[in-house]
């Protein structure tokens, strides 16, 4: 779910066989299927049904959802990359994943109560239960949209860098067929059964990660020998990637624990599977479950990389280290048609792990624009089953108006601002830690203050983005430190809303019925 | 909610301190180079460490769960 290196590069990999593309084909059939199935388990037609699957889900689908969700096709291609390229340092990676776990003690128990009680759909029902604010519903909803709006367009990215590999055909072309046909399908899918079907297919897509992963960690001691072999390789010709971090990557391995772990659990996504588990028994279960994946997941991604930095260096030069994994598929895949299969299976792996991110990502926006957005300020007496054939519409316009953007900016040298603005998503997702994770305790939260510190933490962590790292001043400063501009906005945001909550006096806390 | 209950409970944030504390590799020598079972120490360390911050997670939601009396 962490998006450091969308580009996957896989562009210079492996051609696969008649066989290898079959199986790929009936895969992504097989969720269309699945769609279908989800489709007639619907009971009704209204907007708790589509977005959240009605009564809920148990354990086992919780827990691959969860996973599906969190573990994007970036946490095998962007984790491997930045471990080839900072060695044994990206250790991080597995503490952050594990941090994001742990922030779901602070808020999950109550909101999923609440959110029970009070058939809560979007992460925006809280903060109207809580605050009563249509200017911060508004705010909050606009962060979340911004954060997402950039996740689903990274993973279509990836999705048409997935596809680049596969053909001889001009690039560009593979990488347009890629996008449109893996929207399509994942929009089909979606369409038919809503969450429930965008939760069925993670139970597949999640298993077949889980499988994808195992086989990596086979295929790490198989190609590459044992870790004593690999360390020796490392601390003769790049001591540094084996070595314990100092300086900046130690500064920015706290980092990344305080961002990602406060900001990843406030995915719109995330928390709607919380809304969705159909009982505290099957969210806790979840998550004790979710607390072991970084190190059954993360963690294979993380020796993969640091194999194929110790044992082809030389293929892993500048900007190439991001290609990590796909050098090793293709020295896999040139060996025996054992191997091809395997790298296949792995193929596999990443595209569900890409869409099964992008559906999720895909189908809380589609919620958001329609709960928070169209229903109150347009249609406030619309009913449930005109609600969700708006919100169907709404996810094909998003589909289609998203991936024109990603063919588009393909086509581009550079990145857009705005595309770059919002690849801060960590930075503005954080804001909204405050209002869930404090506002959901302390009935003392004031609503002014919490609106305030929200919009000036967030208008404080955008304004680093103009800001040289090599100038004068604080911000600079700030910004050459490895802390993310997110964590100062952070800072301040805490400050004007407890703050601001202690010096209004204890008048006026809301805690309003939805 | 009260200060103490729930998995606001003090202790339990103090152990994630002392946990973290141990897992983030910043006490070890500059360039230390020892191995042990074919990885550098200070890795073993810290992904045990990682292991014992899931098993304490997990064991926090499986039987620290707070019921709606000590939320409110």
């Amino acid at each position: 779910m962490i998006g450091l290196a969308e580009r996957s590069y896989l562009a210079e990999a492996i051609p696969f066989g008649p066989g290898g593309l079959v199986f790929i084909a009936c895969y992504l059939l097989s969720l269309i299927g699945i769609g279908w199935i989800a489709r007639r388990a619907s009971r009704e037609k209204s907007l708790k049904d589509f977005y959240l699957g009605g009564k809920g889900i148990g354990f086992l689908v919780l827990w691959l959802t969860l996973f599906a969700t969190q573990y994007s096709g970036n946490t095998i291609i962007g984790f491997t990359g930045k471990s080839a390229k900072i060695g044994f340092a990206w250790i991080t990676a597995v503490q952050f994943m594990i941090a994001i776990v742990i922030s779901y003690q602070l808020f999950a128990p109550k909101l999923h109560r609440l959110a029970k009680e009070h058939e809560f759909i979007t992460p925006t029902d809280y903060l109207q239960h809580r605050f009563g604010n249509r200017a911060l519903n508004l705010l909050a909803t606009a962060i979340m949209v911004g954060a997402l709006g950039n996740f689903f367009l990274a993973q279509l990215t990836a999705m048409g860098r997935a596809v680049e590999g596969l053909t001889a055909i001009d690039p560009d072309r593979a990488f347009a067929i890629g996008v449109i046909s893996l929207a399509a399908i994942m929009l089909i899918y979606e369409w038919l059964g809503g969450f429930r079907a965008v939760a069925w297919t993670d139970v597949i897509q999640g298993t077949v990660l889980a499988l994808g992963f195992a086989t990596l960690l086979v295929l790490i001691f198989q190609q590459f020998g044992t870790p004593a072999e690999t360390t020796a390789k490392l601390l003769e010709h790049s001591p540094e990637k084996a070595t314990p971090p100092k300086g900046l990557l130690l500064r920015q391995w706290i980092n990344f624990i305080l961002l990602f772990g406060f900001a990843g659990a406030l995915y719109p996504q995330a928390i709607q599977r919380i809304y969705a588990a159909e009982s505290p028994r099957a969210l806790r279960r979840g998550l004790a479950a979710m607390s072991f994946m970084p190190l059954c997941a993360t963690l294979v991604a993380i020796l993969v990389g640091v194999a194929v930095a110790a044992h082809l260096p030389e293929q892993l030069v500048g900007a190439k280290t991001d290609t990590a994994l796909t050098v090793m598929l293709r020295q896999v895949s040139e060996q025996s048609w054992f191997g091809n299969a395997l790298v296949v299976l792995i193929f596999a792996a990443i595209l569900g792990a890409i869409m099964s991110t992008g559906d999720s990502a895909l189908l809380s926006i589609s919620s958001m624009l329609t709960r928070d957005v169209y229903q109150p300020l347009f249609a406030p007496r619309a009913t449930q089953a005109q609600l969700t054939r708006f919100g169907k519409g709404l996810s094909v316009v998003l589909v289609a108006s998203v991936t024109w953007l990603t063919i588009y900016l393909n086509s581009l040298e550079g990145e857009i601002t705005l595309v770059q603005l919002l690849g801060m998503k960590f930075d503005m997702l954080i804001q909204l830690a405050p209002a869930f994770m404090i506002g959901i305790h302390w009935k003392g939260m004031k609503t002014i203050p919490t609106l305030v510190g929200m919009a000036v933490g967030l208008a404080l962590s955008l304004s680093f983005f103009w800001v040289a790292a090599d100038g004068s001043g604080w911000m600079s400063a700030w910004k050459r430190s490895g802390f993310n501009p997110g964590l100062c906005g952070l800072l301040v945001n805490l400050a004007i809303s407890i703050g601001g909550s202690f010096l209004t006096g204890r008048t006026g806390s809301r805690s309003r019925p939805s | 909610m009260t200060r103490g209950s729930g998995y606001l409970r003090p202790w339990i944030w103090i152990g994630y301190g002392i946990l973290f504390l141990v897992a983030i590799p910043w006490y070890w020598p500059e360039g230390d180079e020892r191995i042990l079972f074919g990885f550098p120490l200070w890795v073993i360390v810290s992904v045990g460490v990682s292991f014992l911050i899931s098993c304490y997670t997990a064991w926090l939601f499986l039987s620290g769960w707070p019921d709606r009396e000590e939320e409110e």
